[in-house]
């Protein structure tokens, strides 16, 4: 699979037909479009719009409505509304907003009231077990009384003042406050209240509404708060009664002004000159002869077509090329990062290596199946983008697991079958064969890594990088001394003695020095002249700690590989767990913990595998040729959201 | 095995954990901008260790003392909680942070009898009231030295400040007191320490003495600094305890004349080369010897695996992050630039 290979467009015509053009460029789906001025700047001539949108405002009160009553505005067709003037439109938004004022102070009134009904009750719950009416209370004119809330600490600290005249006495308790009231005579209130200031005492106000005894009070607040809530939903069914009136017509509303704001909004993009204009951007080859017809019945606008890098000043856009197969994967390539122009697109091998990455660690008939059938279920129903990841990773489990033998943790209930078919070398018990799994999952390791350096060698001289594809460390002389070295500790192990003098020096030393050397030869391959920099002290020094780094991350990445076996065995371990124990329970209870623990197992370990397969990914394959740096192809098109900027 | 040198690697742990959760460079720095104690207790409740104590409090309207107050209850609550873990408080040499605020309380009172107040009371912490050897609401209606010595009589205190006298005014030489009380802080410790085991007694008193000597340090530097006091007024004024600097080399820091000769000596000393090496300002003495202690501490918290180091070191660094907090919430309080206010942060 590839990169959609691009068309560079240059679409040019009178200003007056501007409008028409930029509608059908936001409806044909299919055009990236680029700032003209970047190509077509002042010094040529050119200027660029710089028009407030017309649109916005409408837009803005459109925004609060659907913000103040939560309906979304939902695109629809408003070919009816089209012959409307524009101010017969706005009229009918001023009219609804006005309608929708009344109705939302009416509520705000109405919820005031409620909030402060609500406050009132819960102050007055704290003061529960005062016997007495609260109007009675502070109509005392020789006594001064105060409600509030008074810290634990000061609290304790009261002793201290046993000798002034006060009476303080608490209903609740809070982990931080006492809840209650003080009594003092209206001669040492000022004091007093000195005092309990000092003591951070929260004064209370009760509010007028408030009537009789603490008990009386909270009854008649329950009551109040009942009746407003009525009235406050009453005004939250008249809101929704008007809006589900207006829906439609403002629903027309939206979607024509917001499509004239977008259109609007893309004029800035295009380059102006006299009484002509002039739009750039990409189309993809596939696209590109229809969107020459999109034009055919403007006489005034021609468009011209030519290959993407024909204008050096602008990149290319990356649209990925994937099959039905490989296209879930892209998400893992996106997120790392799109690849350039006239790079590669990595997905097809990121999804048969991730495929097969996480089927041999996550092995298991049934918990694949599981995996794959749930994966199937989130996207058909929740349209979440991991499941059809899902769905191909757990045929791949399930698929390992016939291998293995294993079914939702039952390592032997496949062994009748295999000997009854009289395939003798299935299945492959894992537990029997951990040292072939571990050495395996190296081999492996080693094998993706060759394709990655590879891959590396191949864009590095489609893109004359000769210093990454030649003398790098990802490149023929880290493919020679790498492959020199597995070769040669392979051979000795089984005793062939081909390692000698003139291998190392050959296959080992060689491709060291040229990756010790590869900027000077990079030049010298290229014909120019290497200048060094900082001096020759320098240059070892560098050299020699990048080179350095190079042989460590051959020896480290290497085992990376070795999780796969890890993830291998400890996949079958946790089973063995879940088996043992279910081993311990009584026979009725077994079913309960093979399917816990299946679950539980399937969970841990497929989040685990997913993550590390990712992580293998990421880090040993795609660092070794992958850079990640493309602009994404977006076509332009009406975005039918309702927040202005 | 003896009760003191059992390990209690799971206080250790905790004190560990515990330390994770501080206020960190980053929250004081959030913190140092913040435009007014509102704002400081609501990012204190949403994201530190103190959201619990602050958990009823009305950040909107909490009074700074207040705030402040819950803060250092918070802190002594630390405390009790790790010393209280695997019920090593039974053993004396915990009991140091109750012994302090006990001479802090006395101190207070003092303070407060010498300036003819009767407010005492806002300062008491009363939280502790129960675990100190005397009622603090009855110490805060004490009015007098004499009734001070009074009410003092049945604790170990009473011998300590008994010889002390009031001049003509009903004053106390306060200076007098505090050397005396925090030279009978320090002999406690050095005594429980003895009964731990050579190498832990060993840490611990490294600790403490250390301390002393940047205490010693910065009490000599402002009475040098401020009074211009000389040798024989420096040296009956420094705890009698010394770690690293030898008694020559103190008398060599006292005797200087003026506060530049004063920092110079202390730049050859073995903590003059240390604050020098982490790249503080010498100039800036006073708070680059706390830096110092902080820094010790830190060390030390980290290094050790007993219990009573880790206590001690990790009691300390709490209390420096109370000061720091009290600094930034007075800072703030009192529209102190923020950039003044991050130079008395000790981090």
């Amino acid at each position: 699979m590839s990169i959609e290979r691009m068309e560079f467009v240059n679409i040019a015509g009178l200003t007056k037909d501007l409008d028409a053009v930029l509608v059908r460029l936001s409806e044909c789906g299919c055009f990236h479009i680029e700032s003209a001025s970047k190509i077509a700047g002042k010094d040529k001539g050119f200027s660029s719009f710089k028009e407030e949108n017309p649109y916005t405002a409408v837009l803005k009160k459109l925004g609060e409505i659907a913000a103040q009553t939560g309906v979304k505005p939902e695109s629809t067709d408003f070919s009816d509304i089209e012959s409307k003037s524009a101010s017969a439109l706005e009229k009918y938004v001023d009219d609804v907003r006005a309608r929708l004022k009344k109705l939302i102070e009416k509520k705000k009134a109405a919820e005031d009231k409620l909030n402060a009904y609500e406050q009132a009750l819960n102050q007055v719950n704290h003061l529960k077990g005062l016997d007495a009416d609260f109007q009675q209370i502070f109509s005392c004119e020789y006594i001064k009384v105060r409600f509030g809330r008074l810290p634990v600490d000061s609290y304790n600290k009261l002793p201290y003042y046993n000798d002034k005249t006060f009476y303080f006495t608490y209903f609740t308790e809070e982990t931080e406050y006492y809840w209650g009231v003080y009594f003092t005579p209206a001669s040492c209130a000022e004091e007093i209240d000195d005092i309990f200031q000092s003591l951070y005492f929260e004064r209370m106000h009760i509010a007028d509404f408030v009537h009789g005894t603490s008990e009386d009070a909270v009854e008649e607040l329950k009551a109040m708060i009942d009746e407003n809530r009525t009235e406050t939903d009453a005004c939250k069914k008249d809101i929704a009664e008007l809006m589900e009136k207006e829906k439609t017509q403002l629903d027309k509303i939206f979607t024509m002004y917001k499509s004239r704001h977008d259109n609007f909004d893309l004029r800035n993009k295009a380059a102006i000159t006299g009484d002509k204009f002039l739009i750039v951007g990409f189309v993809p080859k596939g696209d590109s002869e229809g969107f020459m017809k999109l034009f055919d019945d403007m006489d005034g606008v021609s468009v011209l077509m030519q290959p993407a890098d024909a204008n050096g000043k602008l990149q290319p856009p990356i649209k990925l090329k994937n099959n039905k197969f490989t296209k879930p994967f892209s998400m893992f390539v996106e997120m790392y990062g799109l690849p350039s122009y006239n790079g590669i697109n990595p997905t097809t091998f990121v999804a048969i290596t991730y495929t097969l990455l996480f089927g041999i660690m996550f092995g298991d008939v049934g918990q694949g199946l599981v995996l794959a059938i749930l994966g199937a279920l989130l996207w058909k129903f929740k349209k979440f983008s991991l499941g059809p990841i899902l769905t191909r990773v757990g045929i791949s489990g399930a698929v390992f697991g016939l291998i293995y033998g294993s079914v939702f943790g039952f390592e032997e209930l496949l062994d009748p079958v295999y000997e009854a078919l009289g395939i003798t070398f299935l299945p492959f018990k894992i537990m029997e064969n951990v040292t072939t799994i571990l050495i395996g999952a190296i081999v492996l390791g080693v094998f993706i890594m060759f394709i990655s350096i590879l891959i590396n060698i191949i864009i590095g001289i489609k893109n004359k990088q000769l210093e990454s594809a030649l003398f790098g460390n990802n490149g023929v002389a880290g493919l020679i001394f790498f492959g020199s070295i597995l070769v040669g500790a392979v051979a000795t192990l089984f005793g062939a003695h081909i390692v000698n003098a003139a291998y190392i020096i050959i296959f080992v030393i060689l491709p060291l020095a040229a990756m010790f050397m590869r900027e000077p030869l990079s030049c010298w391959v290229k014909g120019k002249k290497y200048h060094m920099e900082g001096g020759v002290g320098d240059f070892i020094a560098s050299n020699f700690f990048e080179v350095f780094e190079f042989l460590l991350g051959y020896a480290t990445n290497t085992l990376s590989f070795v999780r796969i076996g890890g993830f291998v065995l400890s996949h079958a371990s946790m089973m063995l767990v879940v088996m043992a124990l279910a081993d311990y329970v009584s026979a009725g209870a077994v079913p309960v913990v093979v399917i816990i623990g299946n679950i539980f197992v399937m969970g841990i370990e497929g989040l685990l595998v997913g993550i590390q397969t990712l992580r293998l990914e990421f880090y040993e394959i795609f660092s070794r040729f992958y850079s990640g740096d493309g602009i994404p192809f977006t076509p332009v098109k009406i975005n039918y959201d309702e927040t202005i900027e | 095995m003896n009760i003191l040198n059992r390990s209690h690697n799971a206080t250790v742990a905790k004190i560990r954990a515990m330390y994770g959760k501080r206020i960190t460079s980053q929250d004081y720095g959030e913190l140092i901008n913040k435009q007014s104690v509102s704002e400081i207790a609501d990012y204190l409740k949403k994201n530190t260790h103190y959201s619990n104590i602050l958990s009823s409090v009305d950040v909107n309207s909490v009074h700074r003392g207040f705030l402040e107050s819950l803060l250092a209850r918070h802190y002594f609550e630390v405390y009790l909680k790790i010393t209280g873990f695997e019920r090593i408080n039974r053993q004396e040499f915990y009991n140091f942070r109750i012994i302090k605020a006990e001479i802090e309380v006395i101190l207070s009172c003092i303070r407060h009898i010498n300036a003819n107040s009767e407010d005492q009371i806002t300062d008491i912490p009363i939280y502790i009231n129960g675990m100190t050897c005397f009622d603090l609401i009855e110490i805060a209606k004490v009015r007098s030295f004499e009734e001070l010595l009074d009410f003092l009589k049945k604790t170990p205190y009473y011998d300590v400040i008994r010889k002390e006298r009031t001049d003509e005014n009903g004053k106390v030489d306060f200076s007098a007191c505090e050397y005396k009380l925090r030279s009978y802080y320090f002999e406690r410790i050095e005594k429980n320490v003895a009964g731990y085991s050579k190498k832990e007694a060993e840490m611990l008193n490294s600790m403490l003495l250390t301390d002393i000597d940047l205490i010693n340090v910065i009490n000599a530097y402002r009475m040098t600094s401020f009074f211009g006091a000389d040798e024989k007024e420096i040296k009956p004024m420094m705890f009698r305890f010394s770690g690293r600097l030898s008694e020559a080399k103190q008398e060599e820091i006292y005797s200087a004349p003026d506060k530049a000769e004063f920092i110079r000596r202390f730049s050859k000393t073995y903590y003059g080369r240390q604050i020098a090496d982490s790249g503080l300002d010498m100039n800036d003495l006073e708070d680059n010897a706390n830096r110092l202690r902080y820094k010790y501490a830190k060390l030390a918290l980290k290094s050790s695996s007993k219990a009573s180091v880790s206590v001690y070191a990790f009691t300390y660094l709490m209390g420096v992050e109370l000061s720091n907090l009290i600094r930034i919430i007075e800072g703030v309080r009192y529209g102190m630039p923020s950039k003044q206010i991050e130079k008395l942060i000790i981090v």
